[in-house]
């Protein structure tokens, strides 16, 4: 796959784009979650 | 290929004069200690995510660990994982909220005193101080000889007087602006990499014909490999080592591990947290945060084994070999080799940015710990004293001991080096780190003792079992009369694979044995 045989490598290539795809999501999901600004 | 100076002069002046006017931006914001510390905890998101990005990739991330990319392979890509995934995802989620809580909380303006507050403990707050003012600059220095290198091979010049004058300028801003200045010229370094690495990445798969067929002909030249590395489980730059040979465990142990756990307990990161206003800020810097990460180390870390195919390609032999024997010189090898020289000048500015970003950090956590954490919390119990001329004094002091050691280090040493100050704060900062965010029965004795083990035992494996820095160090042989304590896979298992699992026991032994930490200051803390 890609050009590359050892599955232990093209699934890190593959893995390192869809966790970032990951907090790419998240963030859009809990844009405005947490707003409150606590104060002690 | 030299890069015509005067159009590389013309260019850096402008991005200098940029960095001033940030610098003086952050100078003219800062008033109060809460500024200069945490810079007055209300910072922009996309500031914070890009900051604490350029903060975390240096150019040792990129011309060191590149480089062992080109040497040991794709293999690295778990560490750019890791990087995504621990070093923003759970960093910012899981760890990064709770630190800004608990931090605003105690009034804790570093991490050293976020920590010591939690624990209500000054030794914990002047020990990690003297940690961080010991050995970060051993980090800084080769952050240094990152830039270097470039320099040297770009310009073709004696490079001294301008690391001089580059680290003169850094902590100048460091200095007058604080962690403000940082921040800002952080964002603009970011975006500078950002720039610069997305494109690395185009030109070098438009060069080798496309990513499918660059990965086939990187596979296809794995009979190059030589004998050394293929006796120790290298089998070729997209396939992992052989698994519990030397190389794998150097790869998975202290690259992949090392560096994307120790990450997590970074003190010149974690004061980030403190420096945004709500738990919003947080979710939203992911945003920027991830795609960030993956365009500096993923990039890195592929260009790095690619450059192989182009070396092979263009000279008939591998990246190492190209290079000199000295992986560190890898990277800038082939950007001047491979890239337009326009790129040439983008990526030297790239490389700049990212030395500046974590140097600016570096010198800001470094002056702080031994200031305000060693000198004013610990050895004057809070008083003011002369805490802000020590500070100048340490980051100068700091500073100095970084370029010495940048002139004093070894080659092929950026990833190593980087890997060793990661290693060690993991296993001295991260379980009380962990148990000050979410255990809320470790003690202050359990503290001490994981913060004392794991500092130590980290230590005492790097310079008696840990062959790569016991060997060349020679205390081993010089006490014991062997090169190493223990022999076989033992010398080749990284100090944080050992020192931090048995730092978390004793922070959990500890603690059960001891007194609790009273409910009242465990609500100061978290809140009722």
């Amino acid at each position: 796959m890609l050009g590359i045989d050892d599955p232990q490598i093209w699934l890190a290539y593959v893995l390192c784009f869809l966790s970032a795809v990951g907090c790419i999501i998240y963030g859009a999901l809990k844009w405005n979650e947490g707003e409150e600004e606590e104060e002690c | 290929m030299a890069v015509s100076t005067p159009v590389l002069g013309i260019v850096v002046l402008i991005y200098m004069m940029v960095i001033f006017y940030l610098g003086w931006l952050g100078y003219k914001k800062t008033q109060m200690t809460e500024d200069y510390m945490v810079a007055g905890r209300k910072m922009n998101p996309y500031v914070l995510a890009i900051s604490y990005g350029a903060t975390f990739i240096s150019t040792s991330a990129i011309v060191g660990f590149g480089g062992a990319a080109g040497a040991l392979g794709m293999g690295l890509l778990w560490l750019a994982l890791m990087n995504i995934l621990v070093g923003i995802f759970l960093a910012f989620v899981i760890f990064g909220k709770r630190t800004r809580r608990i931090g605003l909380k105690l009034g804790a303006v570093t991490f050293p005193e976020l920590l010591g507050r939690r624990y209500q403990s000054r030794f914990i707050q002047g020990f990690s101080g003297a940690l961080i003012g010991l050995f970060m600059p051993l980090y800084a220095g080769i952050v240094l000889i990152g830039g270097a290198r470039f320099v040297e091979t770009t310009l073709n010049i004696n490079y001294d007087v301008a690391v001089l004058i580059l680290t003169v300028i850094v902590a100048a801003y460091v200095i007058t602006g604080g962690l403000i200045a940082v921040m800002y010229t952080d964002a603009l370094q970011g975006a500078l990499m950002f720039l610069g690495m997305a494109l690395l990445l185009a030109f070098t798969y438009v060069n080798l014909g496309g990513v499918v067929e660059a990965h086939q002909a990187l596979t296809n030249i794995a009979y190059l490999v030589p004998e050394s590395l293929q006796a120790g489980g290298h089998l070729g730059w997209t396939a992992m080592p052989v698994f519990g040979s030397p190389i794998w465990w150097n790869l998975v142990s202290t690259l992949v591990l090392g560096v994307g756990i120790g990450v997590l307990a970074q003190p010149q990161l974690a004061v980030r947290f403190m420096t945004v206003r709500n738990d919003r800020a947080l979710n939203r810097a992911l945003l920027v945060g991830g795609p960030f990460i993956l365009m500096m180390t993923g990039v890195a870390f592929t260009v790095g084994a690619l450059s192989n195919v182009y070396f092979f390609e263009k000279l008939g032999v591998i990246s190492v070999v190209a290079a000199g024997g000295n992986t560190d010189l890898i990277i800038p090898q082939y950007i001047n080799s491979a890239m337009p020289e326009l790129f040439v000048v983008l990526f030297m500015l790239t490389l700049l940015a990212a030395a500046m970003s974590t140097m600016s950090s570096q010198f800001h956590t470094m002056g702080t710990a031994i200031g305000h954490d060693f000198y004013r919390e610990f050895l004057k119990k809070g008083e003011l004293g002369q805490t802000i001329n020590i500070t100048r004094i340490a980051i100068a002091v700091t500073i100095l001991v970084s370029v010495v050691l940048a002139y004093m280090l070894p080659i092929s040493i950026i990833a190593t080096a980087t890997a060793i100050f990661f290693g060690l704060c993991a296993a001295s900062f991260l379980p009380m780190y962990v148990g000050a965010l979410f255990w809320k029965r470790m003690t202050k004795e359990g503290a001490i003792a994981s913060m004392l083990v794991g500092a130590f035992s980290s230590l005492f494996w790097l310079l008696f079992v840990h062959a790569k820095e016991a060997v060349p160090f020679g205390l081993s042989q010089a006490i014991f009369g062997k090169a190493t304590l223990l022999s076989g896979t033992w010398t080749v298992v990284d100090p944080i694979i050992v020192a931090t699992p048995l730092a978390f026991l004793t922070a959990i032994v500890v603690s059960l044995l001891t007194k609790p930490i009273p409910q009242k200051h465990l609500e100061n803390c978290f809140g009722k």
